[in-house]
């Protein structure tokens, strides 16, 4: 479904590659874990499959289709077969959540009566029935990255791209919203998930794929956050690093 | 589903922006005011050389009683004056350069300034003693008034030789000028309506960035996410448009078919009609504008 051969990509000449030469595969309906620090390449690898940005070199195909071949007035076409969740939710403030979710139908010209029948079956799958009319500020924030869950799976994608979407929520509502990516997996798409929260991939146990300095260090079925390899010297690394990563090895089990 | 969805949201964008919408529909009304009030100028200019040029004729006024002139010392033209004069027309040096002519009488002249000035009461005033007669020339080319000039105009019972067209050529290059002056105002004006339909649509785009971004992701097409935008702008200078024909036409049916056409009787002024010519082309000039600076800038402004 995804292929990555020797993809690498540099932002600023002179800089370190946001990515150096990343070959990897995912797979039809698999459900893939990406992790690494910030700024280990996660967000521009998830760019690179929605042709947000160009590869420097190597190819990236999507759908056995090679993105860099896509001319520009058919990258709509690719980017309607894949969905896309982010940590920030990014609803429309002054829509309701049934407007929120049909808004991806209606703006890709699908007609009002498959939108009546569509945007409440996916609500009912992302669990918000009877919410319809509730506007985003009067919803969890859970509930929120539900509405932006159905939003982004409503046009019925073959891939789901999440990046961080349990980033704003508690570790609860976190593996509520796991168990709708799942059920969505489930019903057959890829999804790719960026993520730091390794409670969550702890417990879903799925592919994991850990990028570090723009490689890929690890690929691994059924893993854990961290390797179960221990790697000398990667905890001291964790505790003089910043803030974020410091409050995510507390977490971990070191 | 996907038109209704567009107009949507150029309802909505015009809302949001509406103070800057106002703007923009002022300056392109302004603008388009000024090019059209150019060009219902030069259609006057044309109109009224089309009515005049084939009317205007040299006219060799004689001296009646009351002229000051040099040639008329001896009081009104005499018949033998009178005679001459129709002789030195007829005669080979004169003849190649006139197609024909006219002698006008007092009596005539008196006749015609009445009709002229029907409505005026200074037709009361005047008797027909006081208006000169005159031979009415057809040239065969306008411009050799001089020829006729220089041969009548020191002729006995000559009071003075005018050349019609001469008087009209003065008021077309003012009302050249004026056009021309038009235009000038009118290049500024559209100047400012471009930078303010640049601005405005960097706002909007800049305010509806997050459905834009939204729109991106779930791949709607390039066109349903600029359409939008683009349609705002055109909407706004149309209407602008619209008003400077309104406008117009206005003028065109109170002022110059209305008052000026009551004082200046036998000029032809544009009929109202004759504007409603402009209104396209100040549509299309408009939206045009409009159309062309909105898609540069969301070229700049709008990732698609």
């Amino acid at each position: 479904m995804i292929r990555f051969e020797n993809v690498t990509k540099v932002y600023e000449q002179n800089a370190r590659p946001a990515l150096d030469s990343v070959s990897l595969e995912i797979n039809r309906g698999e459900f893939t874990f990406l992790v690494g620090a910030s700024g280990s390449g996660k967000s521009t690898f998830l760019r690179l499959i929605l042709k947000e940005d160009k590869a420097s070199s190597g190819s990236v195909y999507v759908a056995g289709q090679n993105v860099a071949n896509i001319s520009s007035w058919r990258v709509p076409k690719l980017r309607r077969g894949i969905g896309v969740v982010f940590q920030d939710f990014r609803l429309l403030p002054q829509k309701n959540v049934f407007a929120n979710v049909a808004f991806a139908m209606q703006v890709i010209g699908k007609s009002r009566s498959i939108i009546r029948e569509t945007v409440p079956e996916v609500l009912k799958t992302v669990g918000l029935e009877g919410k319809e009319r509730r506007m985003p500020h009067e919803l969890s924030g859970g509930e929120q990255q539900r509405v932006a869950i159905a939003r982004a799976v409503v046009n019925r994608p073959g891939i789901l791209l999440a990046d961080e979407p349990t980033g704003n929520l508690d570790p609860i509502t976190s593996m509520g919203i796991m168990g709708v990516l799942d059920k969505i997996n489930q019903n057959g798409t890829t999804v790719v998930m960026a993520t730091h929260d390794d409670d969550i991939v702890n417990e879903m146990r799925r592919r994991v794929v850990e990028l570090k300095n723009g490689k890929v260090i690890r690929d691994e079925a059924k893993a854990l956050y961290t390797s179960m390899i221990p790697v000398v010297g990667e905890s001291r690394r964790l505790r003089d690093a910043s803030g974020e990563e410091l409050n995510r090895a507390q977490g971990a089990q070191l | 589903m996907r038109l209704l969805f567009i107009l949507g949201e150029i309802g909505s964008g015009l809302r949001r922006n509406l103070s800057m919408v106002i703007s923009v529909v002022l300056v392109t009304f302004v603008s388009l005011t000024f090019v059209g009030a150019a060009g219902m100028l030069q259609m006057q200019i044309n109109q009224m050389k089309g009515f005049w040029y084939d009317k205007v004729q040299v006219a060799v006024f004689l001296c009646n009683d009351g002229s000051t002139a040099v040639g008329c010392a001896s009081g009104s033209a005499t018949k033998e004056q009178q005679a001459n004069l129709q002789a030195m027309l007829e005669s080979p040096a004169v003849k190649p350069y006139i197609n024909d002519f006219q002698f006008e009488s007092q009596a005539e002249a008196y006749k015609h300034f009445k009709e002229q000035f029907s409505n005026s009461p200074i037709v009361d005033s005047v008797s027909e003693d006081q208006l000169p007669a005159s031979f009415r020339i057809n040239m065969k080319n306008p411009e050799k008034y001089e020829i006729i000039s220089e041969t009548f105009s020191s002729q006995p019972g000559v009071e003075t030789v005018s050349d019609q067209r001469q008087v009209l050529e003065r008021i077309f290059s003012w009302m050249n000028g004026a056009s021309v002056a038009a235009i000038g105002v009118a290049a500024v004006m559209i100047f400012c309506a471009v930078l303010l339909i640049t601005t405005t649509i960097r706002l909007s785009a800049f305010s509806r960035r997050r459905e834009t971004g939204i729109m991106r992701l779930v791949g709607a097409s390039k066109m349903v996410i600029q359409l939008p935008f683009i349609l705002e702008g055109v909407i706004a200078a149309v209407v602008g448009a619209l008003l400077a024909s309104v406008t117009l036409w206005l003028m065109a049916h109170f002022w110059l078919n209305g008052d000026l056409s009551r004082q200046f009787l036998n000029t032809p002024f544009i009929s109202s009609t004759q504007v409603l010519v402009i209104a396209p082309v100040l549509i299309a000039l408009g939206a045009g504008l409009a159309g062309i600076s909105s898609l540069l800038t969301l070229r700049r402004y709008l990732k698609v």
